[in-house]
């Protein structure tokens, strides 16, 4: 798999820091925001093949950054995760243009899964 | 005093009892008035009523005239088997020897009180022994047919009021009870669907960096036997959280077309009882070109139970609540509004009412308003308050008029069945 441009928008530390050594492993780019604003700027400065974006954010709602993410960078892969495992969810998000889903807590095989998965649909 | 002056005079008792009893709340305010103008008209010492308790079997003291304290502080209680003992449930019992009197507790306090005889008048309805007057005299004497029948008639009267009051009491607690619960469970889902949410994060945590580790110790080692469990077992607790999730979720609407009016009214025949007991008058206007739409009449039957306990709570005994249904085919909805003229909400308190364990009530749990906002929502409705301090309060439910599309009922029953 060719290395990719990650960026993980999440606000708790303990997930982005396994994201980040699990994706580095495999050779990925990550970059790392922990608050809605953050992730926001780092979506537009930056350019990312994949956002790993967590639902709920003390700052902004996820449903608004995936929105915001989507017309501003059409081209960027979108995997949501989030906490509360409910399907309602998934599908909200799914609808809305998420690529992928992710329902916590999930292992380094499910995460590497999701990010083939969402790059093959891209 | 002639046969005529006599008859008006129980006639007046008759009148001032029922008449209490049609304008006081309170059962012992009613019961207080009986013994006193029973223990009036017969020219008696006193009297004294007790009700039968059927849990504690016991015939316990409700309210007392004329007795003496020496007397009634020898205690509140009498059991079943003194007092039912060889009486009749529609007769009245004389006692005119109350030294030898088998239900007699007490002879010496009793002819020290200047008793000389005593009538037990049981109160019954049917075959039920509802409680007992009995009613002191100080000196024997005979009664005509007239006064006894006048003396039956009060406790038969007084029987029926105290079982009413009765009835609504365990309906108030019955229902009390359900609404508990159902908040109780709602309240669950939020805690819930909050702890899911906090502890599924540090999850995620263990989970990435022991399967990310446990590629990375040799195959088969202890390490990776330990790894392997600790895997294992956090896959454990998200089910767990994901089941107690499930169990606790609010439950979707399940709506069919359904007339609002009528769940309005039995909405009302639900409460009925608690407005008749503090003497609230109802107004009901319901809409009669009323349409069906789809609505999960258990749902909003809540809601509307809901906002009339809390129009009920809002008034003074004698307060006024009106409920009023509309149809605006104009603008595609129906509208239910509750209405009453208590006291109102400051405007500061009206931000807060609709927000998760506010409440004014010393009982309440502060989730009656929260659920049922929820609630019109999932019906894609609206629900609005209007308010002013001592004059009222106004709840106006607005819902879409929506009919029924079969392909959706069959994608919601599919989804429902898949857990969607």
């Amino acid at each position: 798999m060719k290395p990719l441009n990650i960026l993980v928008i999440d606000d708790e530390d303990v997930i982005c820091e396994a994201c980040e050594l699990v994706l580095s492993e495999k050779g990925h780019a990550v970059t790392v925001r922990n608050d809605g604003k953050a992730g926001l700027s780092a979506i537009r400065q930056g350019t990312y093949d994949i956002l790993l974006l967590d639902m709920k954010l003390p700052d902004i709602d996820g449903m608004e950054i995936l929105r915001t993410a989507q017309k501003e960078k059409p081209g960027l892969c979108i995997i949501v995760m989030t906490g509360y495992s409910s399907i309602s969810n998934a599908v909200q998000a799914i609808k809305q243009g998420a690529d992928e889903y992710l329902a916590k807590p999930f292992t380094e095989d499910e995460l590497v899964q999701a990010i083939k998965k969402s790059c093959g649909n891209h | 005093m002639t046969s005529s002056a006599k008859f008006e005079n129980y006639f007046h008792v008759f009148r001032d009892i029922i008449r209490s009893m049609h304008s006081s709340t309170s059962l012992k305010e009613v019961l207080n008035v009986v013994v006193i103008k029973i223990s009036e008209v017969l020219n008696a010492k006193g009297a004294l009523l007790r009700i039968f308790n059927q849990e504690t079997n016991l015939f316990e003291v409700r309210a007392a005239s004329g007795l003496g304290e020496r007397y009634l502080s020898k205690g509140p209680v009498t059991t079943k088997k003194i007092l039912s003992a060889s009486s009749e449930l529609h007769k009245v019992l004389i006692i005119t020897d109350i030294w030898n009197a088998p239900r007699i507790e007490y002879p010496q306090e009793k002819w020290d009180e200047g008793i000389r005889m005593m009538l037990d008048v049981p109160m019954a309805i049917e075959d039920q022994m509802i409680g007992l007057i009995r009613i002191y005299l100080t000196q024997k004497r005979s009664f005509s047919r007239d006064e006894m029948d006048f003396v039956i008639t009060v406790a038969e009267q007084c029987a029926c009021i105290i079982q009413r009051v009765q009835l609504a009491e365990n309906q108030q607690a019955h229902f009390t009870h359900l609404a508990t619960h159902m908040e109780k469970l709602s309240s669950l889902g939020r805690i819930a669907a909050g702890v899911a949410h906090e502890i599924n994060n540090p999850l995620g945590g263990i989970l990435l960096f022991s399967s990310n580790m446990s590629k990375k110790v040799e195959a088969g080692s202890p390490i990776e036997k330990g790894l392997k469990i600790i895997i294992r077992e956090t896959q454990r607790c998200k089910v767990i959280i994901q089941r107690l999730l499930e169990f606790s979720r609010d439950k979707k609407p399940k709506k069919i077309p359904a007339d609002i009016n009528d769940i309005v009214t039995t909405a009302l025949g639900v409460v009925e009882n608690q407005f008749y007991l503090r003497h609230v008058t109802v107004e009901k206007h319901l809409a009669p070109d009323m349409v069906k739409t789809l609505l999960d009449e258990d749902q909003i039957e809540q809601v509307l139970i809901n906002l009339l306990l809390n129009a009920l709570n809002a008034v003074e005994e004698y307060g006024r609540v009106t409920v009023k249904s509309t149809v605006d085919a104009a603008q595609n909805i129906i509208e239910v509004e509750i209405a009453d003229n208590g006291c109102g909400i400051s405007a500061e308190n009206v931000k807060k009412i609709f927000e998760p364990f506010y409440t004014t009530q010393s009982t309440g749990t502060g989730l009656g308003l929260s659920v049922s906002s929820g609630i019109i929502k999932n019906h894609q409705g609206d629900i609005r308050v209007f308010s002013e301090l001592e004059k009222g309060t106004r709840f106006i439910v607005e819902l879409p008029i929506l009919a029924e599309n079969t392909t959706e009922r069959k994608a919601y029953e599919t989804a429902e069945h898949t857990g969607y």
